[in-house]
């Protein structure tokens, strides 16, 4: 079992929370250029793609529970060593106080020091630190813009 | 190393220098630490002592700077005085490391305790995300985040 929790306050709405982590036009600001293919229903399939259209990662939509919860089947698809690891669970939840969220990131496998969970750890700060910005009102962070495998 | 371990890390739109006041200089402290004017007080010298005042006057936490170097590396022995539970756990390490990265910060903050399961450890990790936060926003727009409430699981084991 590998496990990583990543837990930020960030001054908006849930609902604007939920948009900017579920729409591609706010994605692409703040998660190095790439976007997610999803309409977020429950058992839908969700993708994320890099900026020149291959899929980094793949899965489907498990729990959906807009603008407070998501869980995410979730495999990566394009570095063979993490895909052979199979799927991990990563679950979205947005807690309001007063007029700041809290959103907790947490992402798990089935799988001692897994690779795709040191992979993801290391992402996800600069990801929603980011996000945080935009939210905000100031620019998303530099080197989120671009993708690292482009 | 630790057996209890808690690292948090954030990137925050600023400079080493202004990051290293904020989270030194008693003025800037005093705006965004959470719970509102919690306040840090130290010579910020090797071998000094540190304490941290909650606004009512209590003392919080204390401790002595282990390492310093500014404005990149702060180390401090760190120990719990307002639970008892937590006091009798004894010393935290706590490791303040700022690394500049294009025109942002990365500031990593790393608590570790040669004990299983310290419950030191599973309060800072309550308290961190929401001073680091408060602190980011401070930093990046003017306003810190002071009314924040602590989640319903913390309350719980703090009740």
């Amino acid at each position: 079992m590998s496990k990583c929790v990543y837990v930020t306050y960030i001054r908006t709405t849930p609902q604007k929370l939920w948009d900017a982590l579920t729409r591609p036009e706010f994605q692409k600001q703040y998660w190095y250029g790439m976007h997610q293919d999803c309409d977020w229903k429950k058992g839908s399939s969700w993708a994320m793609k890099f900026t020149d259209g291959r899929t980094a990662d793949a899965g489907e939509i498990l729990e959906s529970d807009p603008p407070r919860r998501a869980v995410i089947k979730w495999r990566n698809e394009f570095r063979p060593e993490l895909k052979a690891e199979g799927f991990s669970q990563c679950t979205y939840e947005i807690e309001p106080d007063g007029d700041i969220c809290r959103l907790t990131v947490t992402h798990e496998i089935g799988v001692e020091n897994s690779k795709l969970l040191e992979a993801v750890s290391g992402g996800w700060p600069r990801i929603l630190s980011s996000l945080k910005t935009m939210l905000e009102g100031g620019e998303p962070l530099p080197r989120t813009h671009q993708s690292p495998a482009t | 190393m630790g057996r209890s371990k808690f690292v948090y890390i954030t990137y925050i739109r600023t400079t080493p220098q202004k990051l290293w006041d904020a989270l030194t200089k008693p003025e800037f402290i005093g705006q965004y630490w959470w719970p509102a004017g919690t306040m840090l007080e130290s010579e910020w010298t090797p071998g000094a002592s540190w304490t941290m005042r909650f606004a009512d006057g209590r003392i919080a936490d204390v401790g002595e700077i282990l390492e310093i170097d500014p404005p990149r590396r702060l180390v401090l022995k760190w120990r719990n005085e307002i639970m008892p539970e937590l006091k009798a756990e004894g010393f935290v390490r706590g490791v303040f490391e700022l690394q500049q990265d294009g025109d942002c910060v990365r500031l990593t903050v790393t608590h570790t305790m040669d004990i299983d399961n310290a419950k030191l450890i599973e309060g800072v990790s309550f308290g961190w995300p929401i001073v680091l936060s408060s602190l980011k926003s401070f930093l990046e727009t003017g306003i810190p985040m002071l009314g924040v409430h602590l989640p319903d699981a913390a309350v719980r084991r703090a009740t």
